[in-house]
C-alpha cells in the first residue's frame, strides 16, 4: 500500500515522462533476474539497453508487456499504472513489444499478419460480422514500405528470409500505434546489410515514436544511441551518453571490457 | 480453375445432392441420411473450434446430448400419457409424493418449463452455449491449452452422462427418453422417416454451414487462424484471446446442441450413450477424415463414415472389428492426410491449376 502512494506521488509531480518504473523487481525461485530497476523514458526517446548475456535485459521486456508478472514494483504508462492488467490490455494501452526471435503467425501471408496487427477493433463481437479487405489499406502499405515487405505482401510469413521476419514483426508492431515500442535486438542473427538497413529504420522511427531496444552489439549501438542504460545482474549499473558510458570504470569492468573482446 | 471456384461448386453440387436425396431414397434410408445429415452438423461444430481454433474438444457429446435431451424432454411431456407427470416419473416416485410436476421426483420441477415445446427447442441450443461458458471460461481464464483442453471437455462429458444415469427418476436414467411425441410446430408435423424432418435437418445444416462460412471468413476467422498460430503474439497485439477462444467454443457447443435436437427430432429418443466418449470422439474422426479446417469437408466426412460404418454394421464380418477400422482411419489420417477429404481436394485443384496454366504457357509460347 505504501509503495503504490509513494509512486502515485511521484508519477503526478514528474515531467511526465512515457515510460516509468518503479522498484520493478522479478525473482525466478529467489534467484532475482530483474532488481530494482527505475526506468523512466521520455515521450520521443530512443533509448539502448545494454548488458551481457544473461544481465536480465530481456526479462525487463517481458515485464513490461506482461509476459511476466513483477514479483514487486509497478509499471507506468503515462498516468496509467499498467502492472499486471495481462498483455492484451498493456498492448492495447499502448505498447508494442517485438521479441528477439520473431513471432508472426507463419501459416498467414504478410498482408494478413499486417491486417491481424493493424485493426486497432480487438473485442469478439466487434468482429462478428466484420469483413475482410482482400487488398492493403494504405495504412498498411505505408509500413510495409516502410519495412521493406511491400513486395512480399502475398507471400506466406513461412516462407521469409529471417531478416525479413524481424522486419515483418517489426513492421506488426508499428500497425499497433504503440506509444512505445519495446525492441529486442533487432538486428540479431542479421545479415551486415540487413543490420545496416534495421539502424537506417530505427533512426527513422526515432522521430515519431518512443523507442527502448535492446542491443548487444557497440557498433550498432554507437550508430543509434542517444541515452544508454547498462544492465549489470539484473540491476541498472549506469545510465549516459555512449562517450560517458564507454569511459564508465564501473561498466567497463563489468560489461565494456570483456564485450570488446567478444565483438572485436 | 482456381481453389474458390472449386470450392463454391463444391458447395453448390453437395447441396443439391442433399435436397435432391429424398426423391431417390426409400423411408428408412431417408431417415438413416437424416440422421447422418445431424452427425454432420456436430462435424461443422468440431470444425469451427478444432479447425479454425485449435481448441479439440472431446467432450462434445455433452452438449449433442443436452441438445437432444433438452428437446425429449419437452416431447415427452408432449405424449397425452405423460401430462401431466411422465410414466417415467411415475415409475420412480415415492409412494406418497404428489402427482404433479412440481414435486413428484427430486428435482422434477424443473421439468415445468419444457411443458412448452418452444422452450425445449430454445434450451436445446441456449443450455449447451451456458454449459461450454462455464467450461470454457474456467479452461481459458487459466490458459489452459492443447491436449489438456481435450482431457477436460471429455471428463466434463463423462460428468454429465453420469449425472443423467445415476438420477433415474428425473432423466430417465440408462434408458434415457424413448416416450415420445413427434415435434408438431404450427400444426405441421415432422415424420421422422419422411421428407419433413429430413429437410428439417438438411435446411439448418445449409444455414448452419453457410452462416459458419460468413462468419469465419470475416475477421473473427481471421483473428481465430492468428490464435491457433500463435497465441501469445496475438496478445501482444492487444487480442483477448481467451474471449475469442471462449466464443469460438460456445458457438461450437451450440451447433452441437442443435444437432442433438434434430438428433432426437429423427431418431426419436434421447440417452446417455449419446455423452458417451465413444460418440465424441466418432465426431473429431468425422471431421478429421473430411478435412477438419473445412466445413464442408467435415461435413461430407461424416457422413461418408457413418455410411460406410452402417455398411459394414450390416456385414457380419465387418461389424465386430468396425471400431478398430474406425481407430485406425483415425490414425492414417493425423499421421498421411493431416487435411483430410477437403485438403486432397485442394491438392487437386491446385495441380491441375498449375498443368491448365502451364498447358496455355506453352500453347502461347508455340503461337508466338
Ligand atoms: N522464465 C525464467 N525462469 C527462470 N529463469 C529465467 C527466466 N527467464 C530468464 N531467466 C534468467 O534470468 C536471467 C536474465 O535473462 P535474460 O533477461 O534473458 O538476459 P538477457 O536478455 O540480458 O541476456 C538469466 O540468468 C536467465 O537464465
Ligand atoms: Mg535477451
Amino acid at each position: 500500500m505504501n509503495a503504490v502512494h509513494k509512486t502515485s506521488h511521484v508519477a503526478a509531480a514528474s515531467a511526465a515522462p512515457i515510460l516509468r518504473t518503479r522498484n520493478l523487481t522479478v525473482r525466478f525461485d529467489e534467484f532475482p533476474a530483474v532488481r530494482d530497476v527505475d526506468l523512466s523514458i521520455a515521450d520521443g526517446e530512443l533509448r539502448v539497453i545494454i548488458g551481457a548475456n544473461g544481465a536480465g535485459k530481456s526479462t525487463l521486456l517481458d515485464l513490461l508487456c506482461g509476459k511476466t508478472l513483477p514479483s514487486e514494483g509497478e509499471i507506468w504508462l503515462h498516468d496509467r499504472n499498467i502492472t499486471g492488467i495481462g498483455e492484451a490490455a498493456i498492448a492495447r494501452s499502448g505498447v508494442g513489444r517485438k521479441f528477439q526471435t520473431p513471432t508472426v503467425f507463419k501459416d498467414m501471408t504478410v498482408l494478413e499478419n499486417l491486417q491481424v496487427a493493424s485493426s486497432r477493433r480487438v473485442r469478439v463481437f466487434q468482429n462478428l460480422f466484420e469483413r475482410v479487405k482482400s487488398g492493403p489499406s494504405d495504412k498498411e502499405i505505408a509500413v510495409a514500405e516502410r519495412t521493406g515487405l511491400l513486395g512480399s505482401m502475398k507471400r506466406k510469413a513461412s516462407e521469409l528470409s529471417h531478416g525479413q521476419l524481424q522486419w515483418l514483426e517489426l513492421a506488426m508492431v508499428l500497425s499497433q500505434d504503440p506509444k512505445i515500442i519495446l525492441l529486442d535486438e533487432p538486428a540479431a542473427g542479421m545479415t551486415a546489410a540487413e543490420t545496416d538497413k534495421t539502424a537506417e529504420l530505427l533512426l527513422d522511427l526515432a522521430g515519431g515514436h518512443t523507442v527502448l531496444v535492446i542491443e548487444h552489439d557497440m557498433a550498432f549501438v554507437r550508430r543509434i544511441c542517444r541515452t544508454i542504460t547498462v544492465m549489470h545482474q539484473g540491476a541498472v549499473l549506469a545510465e549516459g551518453t555512449a562517450e560517458e558510458i564507454e569511459c564508465n570504470p564501473a561498466v567497463i569492468e563489468a560489461y565494456l571490457g570483456s564485450a570488446t573482446l567478444s565483438h572485436a | 480453375m482456381t481453389y474458390r471456384t472449386a470450392s463454391i461448386i463444391a458447395y453448390i453440387v453437395f447441396f443439391a445432392v442433399v435436397l435432391a436425396l429424398p426423391l431417390v431414397l426409400n423411408s428408412f434410408w431417408t431417415n438413416r441420411v437424416a440422421i447422418y445429415l445431424v452427425y454432420s452438423i456436430c462435424a461443422i461444430g468440431i470444425s469451427m473450434s478444432w479447425g479454425y481454433a485449435g481448441i479439440l474438444s472431446l467432450g462434445q457429446g455433452l452438449f449433442f446430448g443436452m441438445g437432444a435431451y433438452m428437446l425429449a424432454m419437452s416431447l415427452t411431456l408432449a405424449v397425452p400419457d405423460n401430462n401431466p407427470v411422465p410414466q417415467l416419473m411415475l415409475l420412480n416416485m415415492e409412494p406418497d409424493a404428489v402427482r404433479d410436476l412440481c414435486c413428484v421426483t427430486t428435482g422434477s420441477f424443473l421439468w415445468i418449463p419444457f411443458r412448452s415445446v418452444a422452450v425445449g427447442m430454445i434450451a436445446g441450443i441456449v443450455v449447451p452455449c451456458i454449459l461450454a461458458a462455464g467450461i470454457g471460461y474456467v479452461m481459458f481464464k487459466r490458459r489452459t491449452t492443447g491436449v489438456y483442453v481435450s482431457i477436460i471437455t471429455l471428463a466434463f462429458a463423462l460428468i454429465g452422462q453420469l449425472l443423467i444415469i445415476n438420477n433415474q427418476p428425473l432423466t430417465g436414467g440408462f434408458n434415457g427418453l424413448a416416450d415420445l411425441a413427434l415435434l408438431e410446430i404450427g400444426g405441421f408435423e415432422f415424420d421422422p422417416y419422411g421428407p419433413s424432418a429430413y429437410y428439417a435437418v438438411a435446411f439448418t445444416l445449409i444455414v448452419v454451414i453457410l452462416l459458419a462460412r460468413y462468419m469465419l471468413a470475416g475477421r473473427i476467422g481471421q483473428v481465430l487462424k492468428a490464435i491457433r498460430e500463435d497465441e501469445a503474439r496475438a496478445r501482444y497485439l492487444g487480442y483477448d484471446v481467451e474471449n475469442y477462444k471462449l466464443f469460438i467454443f460456445c458457438v461450437s457447443a451450440g451447433v452441437a446442441g442443435l444437432a442433438g435436437m434434430l438428433f432426437t427430432l429423427t431418431s426419436e429418443f434421447a440417452t446417455p450413450s449419446l455423452m458417451a466418449t465413444s460418440l465424441s470422439i466418432s465426431m473429431v474422426i468425422w471431421a478429421a477424415t473430411g478435412g477438419r479446417a473445412s466445413l464442408l469437408g467435415a461435413c461430407i466426412g461424416a457422413l461418408i463414415v457413418n455410411f460406410v460404418g452402417s455398411l459394414a454394421s450390416e456385414s457380419a464380418t465387418f461389424q465386430p472389428v468396425w471400431p478398430i477400422i474406425l481407430g485406425l482411419l483415425f490414425v492414417v489420417v493425423v499421421l498421411f492426410m493431416p487435411n483430410g477429404i477437403a485438403g486432397i481436394f485442394k491438392a487437386f485443384i491446385e495441380r491441375s491449376g498449375k498443368a491448365e496454366r502451364f498447358a496455355k504457357a506453352e500453347l502461347s509460347a508455340r503461337e508466338a
